[in-house]
């Protein structure tokens, strides 16, 4: 039983990591290795040409400073617009959390291309098309539902006695909000914020549907797969990759089956 | 007499202002933009006259739109049966403790930390015409001539759900492991007590008391198998539509918003169906835990 399992486990690694491999491996890759009958598994001829290419030919910055600028928007206007509601719904009764939250999950399930198409439409009226707000107004969508998921989980866990402790003691409900509540509240307000970040940082549906000419990074990689180029494809691809694998990591204790429900798509 | 929500403990005017934002939103970006997909479709093209079904007909009309719907279900119900069970097996494998048990966790992350366009990008590398696929076929003499996997039919299905096995499979894993971990072990020990074998166990005690997570993964994996689109998009693009990207051609290539939103409105009837019927079956309750 015990060399199968490690056998199976051995597959198993393989077969996750050997997409991964190949993008960075591609993405320092020679042409002539690559674009071949018999293209190898293993590294022989390392190039930084399409690193130069794309970090010195002005090809990052552009869509690197949409994806950077949508994904921070997005992450502090959902915390802005979805903490005050998570914390009332937090101190609901039991039914009326329990709707309020499947309403939320009920709204992650109608389809993206349903909900992008008429905002496309709509959008190129209001001058919001191929925007940066325009963009954040259309990530927000997707993440709110999540980031108050992950923030009623949060103001759940703190007891109600410290507020109405900070209450007896004289406190106000702005003065506690702030003083003691939000402190308390922080970690979780921290992972919900970064959770909305990478949200929009890898987001493809509303990008390609909302933008035209200015581009964000997933958007450069659909572009690329189309003109067949491989190499900064998979130069572009590794970009996008390395903060989500960070974050991801960092944040894999809070991966709980609620959150997964939208986050991680 | 003051100001008060409908429930115990509620404090009226601020709760309405804290609230206010988030129930905006959702009305405004979420829900209004669903129902004016459903009233575009109901539209008339040229007059704008509200309601015809002239859409409907002429996306049924469409060969297109019947291969995207084969497809989107072909991808469904043969994706989300993988993932079940390899789901399941890989849960199963990881729930007892063996040397390197997290390394083999941290690893199962892997994919939870790529975009899906990112899989998507490398998959072609795996399936393209000069790809890995066809080469290791050619290593083990299977393969004489290269094929291109993404150019239709049969094929391009399967790739396409095996690019999506890898990029879903730890998720449906994690949510299983988590239902596993739960299982109390007394219930085991009472079981061998009872003299029940390994199978006896996984069917009598594990099964059933993993059925809750096995909901959770089924909807959250369905409702999105259902409207998978970046990965379909990007890997194989007009030679095999599903139906979001059907939706996203008829807007965008054929400039038929119209259709588009008929499209994207049979889409939407179709998950909220299933879903709902599986709730019906399931129970709520399981859902959200």
């Amino acid at each position: 039983m015990r060399p199968l399992t490690y056998l199976a486990m051995s597959a198993m690694a393989a077969f996750l990591l050997i997409p991964v491999y190949l993008m960075v491996k591609i993405s320092i890759s020679v042409p002539g290795e690559v674009f071949t009958q018999h293209p190898t598994l293993l590294m022989h001829d390392v190039t930084l040409d399409h690193w130069r290419q794309i970090v010195t030919g002005g090809m990052l910055w552009p869509p690197l400073k949409k994806s950077l600028t949508v994904a921070t928007a997005t992450a502090l206007l959902a915390l802005a617009l979805s903490a005050p509601a998570a914390y009332v719904i937090a101190r609901m009764p039991r039914g009326w959390k329990y709707t309020t939250l499947l309403t939320l999950f009920f709204t992650r399930m109608f389809p993206e291309v349903g909900i992008a198409l008429p905002m496309a439409i709509r959008f190129i009226e209001w001058g919001l098309f191929d925007t940066d707000l325009g963009l954040t107004l259309a990530h927000l969508v997707r993440t709110l539902p999540i980031t108050a998921w992950i923030l009623v989980g949060s103001f759940e866990a703190i007891p109600r006695d410290i507020e109405e402790a900070a209450g007896v003691d004289g406190a106000g409900h702005g003065r506690t909000l702030l003083r003691v509540i939000l402190p308390l509240a922080l970690p979780g307000l921290t992972v919900a914020a970064l959770f909305a970040w990478l949200l929009s940082w890898e987001e493809f549906t509303f990008a390609v549907f909302l933008s035209l000419a200015s581009r964000t990074l997933p958007l450069q990689v659909y572009y690329y797969v189309y003109q067949g180029n491989w190499f900064l494809t998979a130069t572009y691809t590794t970009i996008i990759t390395i903060p989500v694998l960070i974050l991801t990591y960092a944040l894999q204790r809070y991966l709980k089956a609620g959150t997964l429900a939208g986050a991680i798509k | 007499m003051p100001f008060r929500l409908g429930w115990r403990g509620s404090r009226g005017a601020i709760d309405v202002l804290f609230l206010a934002p988030l129930t905006l939103y959702i009305l405004g970006l979420t829900l209004w933009p669903v129902l004016s997909t459903i009233a575009l479709s109901f539209q008339d093209r040229r007059s704008g006259s509200l309601p015809t079904l002239a859409n409907y007909q002429a996306v049924v009309e469409h060969f297109e739109f019947w291969d995207a719907l084969y497809n989107t279900l072909f991808i469904s119900v043969v994706g989300l049966s993988l993932e079940l069970c390899l789901g399941l097996v890989m849960a199963l494998c990881l729930s007892v403790p063996f040397r390197g048990r997290g390394v083999a966790r941290a690893l199962m992350l892997i994919p939870l930390g790529v975009p899906t366009i990112v899989s998507a990008a490398n998959m072609r590398y795996i399936f393209g015409t000069v790809g890995y696929l066809n080469e290791t076929l050619h290593q083990l003499g299977l393969l004489e001539i290269p094929i291109d996997w993404t150019s239709g039919g049969a094929r391009t299905l399967m790739a396409v759900v095996a690019a999506d096995l890898w990029k879903v499979t730890p998720l449906v894993m994690l949510i299983l492991l988590a239902g596993l971990e739960s299982i109390p072990g007394e219930l085991y020990e009472a079981a061998v007590t009872d003299g029940a074998g390994a199978w006896q166990r996984f069917r009598y005690v594990t099964l059933p008391l993993l059925k809750p997570s096995i909901t959770a993964a089924l909807i959250i994996r369905g409702i999105d198998a259902f409207r998978i689109f970046a990965l379909p998009l990007t890997l194989v693009g007009r030679s095999t539509p599903v139906l979001s990207t059907y939706t996203y051609f008829e807007y965008v290539d054929y400039q038929n918003p119209y259709t588009s939103a008929a499209s994207a409105t049979i889409l939407l009837v179709m998950i909220l169906a299933t879903t709902i019927a599986y709730l019906q079956i399931a129970g709520t309750e399981e859902v959200i835990s």
